[in-house]
């Protein structure tokens, strides 16, 4: 993945996760958004990766971190229960990151560990967080990006 | 003056029933050829060096190189090899399904076998630590420690590891030409030692003699090494100049299945000069 | 109704089992295996029930977290089936073993020769991991039995559940790792984990719909969260192809397509039909487990699905049903009244809390609705238990990865890392953390009144415990040498040969007694009190026969060499000792160097 589509990836993300979660929205609603925003995460991986999707097993579990990363930030725009969910929604791309590296190390790809301990680091902090304030969302949303792109 | 000392357990002389005729080992060896793969994807790889696991060994590390040049495919080795280390015949069934034990195989009309990689991903996966290396470069196996997971056989990217399916001892597939190596039970996984009885025999002879040197392994052979009547097999240790395996394979180019190349193989093939 | 259920259980169970013992008797070649992959059958239907078996425990957490009320009818079926299908995902494995009764030195356990279990094996992660996962649910189970008699229990068991719940995804996602972390091609994948996840949920809620249909009624939310659950799984499967090219059709036909048919009210609404939907997701996962496990399984020149891979099928379907609803109806009393069983327990009372939160947020406003992080009463329970299998599991790591000279492992030849063990450390966690707790309730709480009954099942217990673990130290042990000796001498020699004499001289005696017979000094101070001289006079004024009686029995600091030397070979070393010491009066010169 070029450090354009990375950004691109990112930017989908954000944007899918405007949609979930909507007042009133039925599961049926957000169950399909999940499936079709899994959908086309796969899809822009496959493009985006060309041919070097079979050569490069980072990308193995990409769309999975992408949809991560958007639940991540769909959890900013929700009304209650926001720290539960914000520390779950993170602690589910930690273990993504973390099984996925693991699965990796087996095959000869060094783990990201500065990712892995950064996400485990603010899952960790983040319970710690008494009421989110909007600054803090920005914040965090932040530092997901940062451990998206730089870590 | 054989081998003197030795705690590894030895087999039983007889066993029961009908010992199979050597004719039946040559003719599995010549069904195997025929059925065996076209095809084999080789890349170059460098020099093999010292292994990087804790306490390997910096003197030797055992190896072989395969001279596709010399090969001519005619399969000696693989007896040789069978004979050597009581590689079982299988049944009918298995054979048809291509499903040999034989730890030398043809593939792309050169032998192929276990490549003893430096970083094995077999032995990563072993549940009980049967599969191991050892010190000088060897991936090997202990058997009685074995509990026959399978995880080792499905984990090598190129299927060099045989799984006893069948109890060749009771079925009378199975006869020990060479007294040194025993007969494996049913349901434990097997594959190429290269010849770790030999090596065995020759470190303790040679220690024997000079306490006080240093054992390189010379003058050792592997049955299929021995058998090659093009010397196509160059057997060696990589970390020694005098080795024949260094000199002959200086000014060539060495190549390794792709799936291994990243893993750091012991056996390499050779093809035309640098 | 469940008796029938039973009866059609056993009726597939009986043919199964007999399948079941010819493939212990017979190996892995009974089932069918690919060339590829030597598994099989028996791993396809350990990944299917044990994605069942974490169905019912997983069901509740996640609803826990999502807090959404689930009644306790079907709370219950879900755990029970979580239960039993545990049962059958534990005896795959073990009966898919080459060499069984070598099964134990999977376990992480230090025998007599030093051997431990390979920490880097997923295998080895999967084997604690659900061993953990059975011990604790076991502890959770007796601990809810035990509620009714001694309410004081109650407090522990919302504590244990926050345990369990990450055990469970940790379980599953291990199980995805025995297949992620290899070469195999098909098996590329590191969002295993997720996709395991989903369809052991996928899976695990058509089990309880289909339990629900047999007991007659019906869990909306359930069938709708079945229906969502297979968009998921068909998006990860449509990666998985994106990804490698590799598509199991019949597996998306069965749980991927027809599930969609919950979408016309006539299916859904009759009861046949909604069997139908139920089985259907069964079948499909069944069959993509299968494909997984055994990806050349439908290629040209391998054998098909046999008579013994239908045998251990039914064997577990059927023993599944029979112990299902012989359990079933037992409890089919205690059901309906107070709490003896397992699994709703965080439903209700962990909803009163989450009720009690969302009505303060609306009568008082978002202020309110504020809770200090780190302060709920299951933490405060659960803070020193935890810190000690944190501390336990810190140990554990350190052990393994740092090599440390005076505190040996046995992976000094061994590559690990913190990677290799990383999988491990919350099974360690969850169990120092359980025991903790039970510790902390019994001693230092003193909340539970236990009686001299517990104490002396206790110390059974432990007793036990010990006795196996010496077994299974001892049966590291190697057998005697004198057996080895005595079973086939290698060569026959002639001891009377002096050349011979020499090298089991140098082989058996140089080490201490030196090349020349004057005592290898450097090695004999660092480690043993100095040996005899054996210079000529002593040796003369001994006598051979007595000489030869040290060689084999041994004095002081002499081993005895019985059983590796024979009678003739001693007498042979004693005769090259004497010649080694020359002279009778020669000066003896035993500090020089040879």
């Amino acid at each position: 993945m070029s450090p354009l589509l990375n950004a691109l990836a990112c930017l989908i993300s954000l944007g899918c996760a405007s949609f979930l979660w909507r007042k009133d929205s039925s599961p049926y609603r957000n169950g399909a958004l999940l499936a079709a925003f899994l959908l086309l995460f796969s899809v822009f991986t496959y493009l985006g990766a060309g041919d070097s999707i079979a050569a490069d097993p980072s990308l193995e579990h990409y769309p999975f971190r992408m949809l991560a990363l958007c639940l991540c930030f769909s959890t900013t725009s929700l009304k209650i229960y926001r720290r539960r969910y914000l520390v779950l929604a993170q602690a589910l791309w930690c273990w993504v990151e973390l099984f996925g590296a693991i699965a990796l190390y087996y095959r000869g790809v060094d783990a990201a560990c500065l990712r892995i301990a950064a996400l485990a680091g603010i899952t960790l902090g983040s319970t710690f967080l008494s009421r989110i304030s909007r600054e803090m969302e920005f914040c965090l949303m932040v530092f997901w990006i940062a451990v998206w792109f730089f870590f | 003056m054989g081998l003197l000392f030795g705690c590894r357990k030895l087999p039983l002389d007889e066993l029961a029933g009908d010992l199979p005729s050597l004719k039946r080992f040559e003719d599995e060896v010549r069904l195997a050829m025929s059925q065996a793969r076209k095809s084999l994807d080789l890349v170059k790889v460098p020099v093999p060096k010292a292994l990087k696991i804790p306490g390997a060994s910096i003197q030797n590390r055992f190896g072989m190189a395969i001279d596709l040049d010399l090969c001519d495919g005619c399969g000696k080795c693989i007896l040789a090899c069978n004979l050597e280390n009581n590689v079982p015949l299988v049944p009918n069934a298995d054979a048809e399904r291509g499903r040999f034990m034989h730890w030398v195989e043809m593939r792309g009309n050169a032998p192929f076998m276990c490549a003893h990689c430096g970083d094995a991903p077999c032995e990563k996966v072993c549940p009980t630590g049967a599969a191991n290396h050892t010190p000088d470069g060897l991936s090997a196996m202990m058997y009685k420690r074995c509990a026959g997971s399978r995880f080792c056989g499905a984990n090598c990217p190129v299927q060099a590891r045989k799984f006893n399916f069948n109890d060749a001892q009771k079925l009378g597939l199975a006869r020990q030409f060479n007294k040194e190596v025993p007969l494996r039970d049913k349901g434990v996984m097997e594959k190429c030692s290269l010849c770790l009885h030999r090596l065995q025999n020759d470190r303790l002879d040679f220690k024997t003699r000079n306490p006080l040197s240093e054992w390189r392994g010379r003058g050792v052979k592997t049955a299929c090494a021995e058998a090659c009547s093009k010397n196509a097999i160059v057997f060696g240790n990589w970390l020694d100049e005098k080795s024949p395996l260094v000199r002959l394979t200086k000014n060539r180019v060495l190549y390794a299945p792709r799936e291994l190349a990243a893993l750091d193989p012991s056996i390499v093939f050779m093809r035309g000069r640098r | 109704m469940f008796r029938y259920l039973m009866l059609a259980g056993l009726l597939l169970f009986l043919p199964g089992l007999g399948a079941l013992g010819y493939s212990v008797y017979e190996g892995p070649s009974a089932w069918l295996t690919d060339a590829r992959t030597f598994w099989g059958t028996p791993i396809s239907l350990f990944v299917f029930w044990i994605g069942l078996a974490h169905a019912g425990t997983l069901l509740s957490a996640i609803f826990l977290a999502l807090d959404i009320k689930l009644d306790r009818r079907t709370a219950l079926i879900a755990e029970l089936s979580t239960l039993v299908s545990l049962v059958f995902a534990g005896i795959f494995p073990l009966m898919h073993l080459g060499v069984i009764e070598n099964f134990y030195m999977v376990a992480p356990f230090l025998d007599a020769r030093g051997n431990l279990a390979n920490a880097r094996s997923p295998l080895v992660w999967d084997f604690c991991c659900i061993a953990v996962y059975a011990l604790l649910s076991l502890l959770f189970f007796a601990v809810h039995l035990k509620t009714r008699e001694i309410p004081a229990l109650e407090k522990y068991r919302k504590p244990m559940a926050w345990l369990l719940f990450p055990l469970v995804l940790w379980v599953h996602t291990i199980v995805s790792l025995d297949f992620a972390t290899t070469f195999v091609p098909q098996w590329r994948g590191a969002f295993f984990p997720v996709y395991f996840i989903v369809g052991a949920i996928f899976s695990g809620l058509a089990m309880v719909n289909l339990l629900a249909c047999a007991d007659g009624y019906r869990v909306r939310l359930l069938e709708r969260l079945q229906l969502i659950c297979s968009w998921l799984l068909c998006a990860i499967w449509i990666w998985d192809f994106l990804f490698k090219g590799y598509f199991c059709t019949s597996a998306f036909i069965f749980a991927g397509v027809l599930p969609q048919f919950r979408m016309v009210a006539a299916v859904r609404e009759s009861r046949v039909g909604r069997i139908f939907l139920s089985l259907s997701v069964l079948i499909g996962l069944f069959l993509e487990r299968y494909y997984l496990v055994s990806p050349m399984a439908g290629t040209p020149g391998e054998p098909g699905f046999g008579w013994i891979d239908l045998g251990l099928v039914a064997f577990s379907v059927g023993g599944f049903m029979m112990l299902f609803y012989a359990a079933r109806s037992r409890l089919n009393d205690s059901m309906e009244g107070e709490g003896t069983y397992f699994g709703e327990v965080d439903g209700s009372d962990m909803a009163n809390v989450e009720e009690s939160e969302q009505f303060r947020e609306k009568t008082h406003g978002l202020a309110f609705s504020y809770i200090q992080p780190w302060s709920s009463d299951e933490y405060k329970t659960l803070r020193y238990p935890l810190l000690a299998g944190f501390v336990a599991a810190l140990l554990f790591v350190l052990w393994i990865c740092l090599k440390l000279p005076f505190f040996r492992t046995p992976y000094e030849n061994v590559e690990v890392t913190l990677v290799n063990v990383l999988p491990l450390v919350y099974p360690v966690i969850a169990f120092v953390a359980a025991v903790a707790l039970v510790c902390k309730a019994l001693w230092i709480d003193k909340s539970i009144e236990v009686g001299r009954r517990f104490y002396v099942s206790l110390t059974a217990g432990l007793a036990l415990l010990a006795a196996l673990a010496g077994a299974f130290y001892a049966g590291g042990a190697s057998e005697t040498p004198a057996g080895s000796f005595a079973s086939a001498p290698l060569n026959v020699y002639n001891p009377a040969d002096s050349a011979h004499m020499e090298l089991v001289w140098k082989a058996r005696c140089a080490q201490c007694h030196g090349v020349d017979g004057r005592f290898n000094e450097k090695f004999v101070r660092e480690f043993y009190p100095v040996p005899q001289k054996l210079d000529a006079s002593r040796i003369d004024s001994l006598g051979a026969d007595s000489l030869v009686k040290v060689v084999l029995e041994g004095r002081v600091n002499m081993n005895a060499y019985r059983g590796r030397l024979t009678e003739s070979e001693a007498r042979g070393l004693v005769m090259y000792m004497r010649s080694l010491a020359g002279a009778p009066d020669e000066p003896d010169s035993a500090g020089e160097a040879p």
